[in-house]
């Protein structure tokens, strides 16, 4: 019991398997704390976007047990996937973004679609969007946007619903160098909100800059975890 | 659920896909305009035929010997029947001035016989309801049986070929709907899963930051629906304009239909069921094309 309050996510001997017979990954054992930050490390193919999209539950376990926040997210239906969902941010590598709506309402929309009023979830896009750097870029369509730009989007899109839990995958895989720092310094100032985030990268250079705890992935498994668990509110 | 969203998502998707969506529409529109033209023939045809059924009546011959104060009784009795409208008694004094007055200038044909050569007889007329063919034999049987009537007539085969064409142009209205609802039933799937694929982008989305399934699907099927009563009142609206310009037509002509205004369009009930229809083979065709969709969001 005292761990479901520790941890934010737990995973136990999962395992993930495609049809017919490709290992994605093998007896992965995991404990993240609350408010931890964690960088998931491996080169392509290792297993990081797999296991970012079990959390998520876009892919549904082969094996093996997942814990967000003590509840059991192993097998569900369409509708507790999307109650999930509302508990966690993500951020992509490619933005995803919705190039005919503005950058207010890719925020928004994220809003909209958990019950959230238009107006209110409109103010809260412009707050998170002016925070994020992008006071005079709120109207502009993503196509207008530079790289960091539409990344600071998909970040507000992500925080929007003040989620617990923050899964970004390779997030400055698209950027360049100052582009990608200025994402990192952002994903690491949410953290002070007490937001878990796991950010899968294979940039090793970044992860050592901005690295605290690392989860290396080797072929479907856990190659090394270079840091303890930490707990809530702890210092990496 | 969040319904402002649901009714923008619906107004930006009818914009976006306006000529698609008309299309649907139009092609919907012409299926219910078929039905809906069925639908007024019948409606005329029954209106018609009600008129020729005040002229359908059935003859009770009564035999010679029946005393007229049992004659009387049985009249009586007759129009107690369910199926009776009107009842009349026709006396063999009276059905021998009937018959002379329709010889005319022939009717010295009849001199020399005795005026009682023909008998008294009941001219029954039935309720609009009672018109139909079997119904009218069964009445016919139930006469025959009664004591002092000596023979029943009715004019069976009108009755019976009226009611087949009446018959006819229903199942043909059903008939033909039916292929053409089916037709507009996958028009409407398709055009919803070009709605769907324009916006997969956006439903990707909705489904990454938690929407749930019903809020996805809603603005589909509510497209799906306006699609359907917009094409049940376009239809409607043409086959008014029809039904107009058809009446100015043989009023003009003033042929064969001595009166036009006698013909009837449809009456609220049947414009209510055109538009129900229109409804229900939106949403369902939505529904249809949904159903696969989800399938493949799934797996």
């Amino acid at each position: 019991m005292q761990n479901a309050l520790v941890f934010m996510i737990q995973l136990f001997h999962v395992s993930k398997t495609y049809p017919p017979k490709s290992q994605a990954l093998t007896d992965i054992n995991l404990e993240i704390g609350r408010g931890e930050i964690v960088f998931l490390a491996g080169p392509s193919g290792a297993g990081k976007t797999t296991l970012l999209k079990l959390l998520f539950r876009a892919e549904e376990p082969s094996d093996g047990r997942i814990l967000i926040d003590g509840k059991n997210i192993t097998r569900l239906n369409s509708r507790g996937i999307a109650r999930l969902r509302r508990e966690i941010g993500l951020v992509f590598q490619e933005f995803r973004l919705l190039p005919r709506l503005s950058a207010l309402e890719n925020v928004a929309l994220a809003a909209e679609v958990v019950g959230m009023p238009r107006k209110e979830s409109h103010t809260k896009a412009y707050q998170l969007l002016r925070e994020l750097g992008l006071k005079d870029r709120y109207e502009a369509k993503p196509l207008t946007l530079s790289g960091g730009e539409q990344q600071r989007v998909a970040i507000a899109r992500a925080l929007v619903n003040d989620p617990p839990i923050v899964l970004a995958d390779e997030p400055t895989g698209n950027l360049d160098p100052e582009a990608a720092d200025e994402t990192m310094k952002l994903l690491l100032k949410i953290r002070e909100k007490g937001t878990t985030i796991l950010i899968a990268s294979h940039d090793l250079e970044l992860i050592k800059r901005y690295g605290s705890r690392m989860i290396a992935l080797r072929q479907g498994r856990v190659a090394d975890d270079l840091h303890r668990v930490t707990p809530a509110g702890g210092a990496p | 659920m969040p319904i402002g969203f649901v009714v923008r998502r619906v107004r930006s998707s009818l914009r976006e896909l306006l000529w698609s969506h008309m299309l649907t529409s139009a092609t919907m529109a012409m299926s219910l305009f078929v039905f809906g033209a069925f639908m007024v023939l019948q409606e005329n045809l029954q209106h018609f035929l009600t008129g020729l059924g005040d002229q359908i009546q059935v003859n009770v011959y009564l035999e010679k010997e029946l005393a007229a104060a049992d004659a009387l009784r049985l009249l009586a009795r007759i129009r107690t029947f369910p199926e009776v409208e009107r009842a009349r008694h026709v006396t063999q004094e009276q059905a021998w001035r009937d018959f002379k007055a329709a010889l005319g200038a022939q009717s010295s044909l009849l001199d020399g016989l005795p005026p009682d050569v023909l008998p008294s007889s009941f001219e029954i007329s039935l309720k609009p309801a009672f018109r139909d063919g079997p119904v009218i034999a069964q009445l016919a049987d139930r006469l025959k049986k009664e004591k002092g009537i000596a023979a029943v007539e009715y004019p069976q085969e009108w009755v019976e070929r009226l009611s087949l064409v009446v018959l006819a142009v229903q199942w043909l209205k059903w008939l033909l709907g039916g292929v053409l609802f089916l037709a507009a039933f996958f028009i409407v799937g398709s055009t919803v899963k070009l709605a769907i694929l324009a916006r997969q982008d956006e439903i990707e989305i909705m489904q990454l930051v938690g929407a749930s399934e019903e809020l996805i699907q809603a603005p589909f099927v509510l497209e799906g629906m306006i699609q359907g009563v917009a094409a049940g009142a376009f239809s409607i609206a043409c086959l008014w304009a029809l039904f107009q310009s058809l009446r100015r037509q043989l009023a003009s002509s003033g042929g064969w239909f001595a009166s036009p205004e006698q013909l009837r369009f449809l009456d609220l009930e049947s414009i209510a069921l055109l538009l129900v229809i229109g409804w229900l083979l939106g949403a369902a065709g939505s529904l249809f094309a949904l159903r696969r969709f989800v399938r493949t969001w799934k797996s």
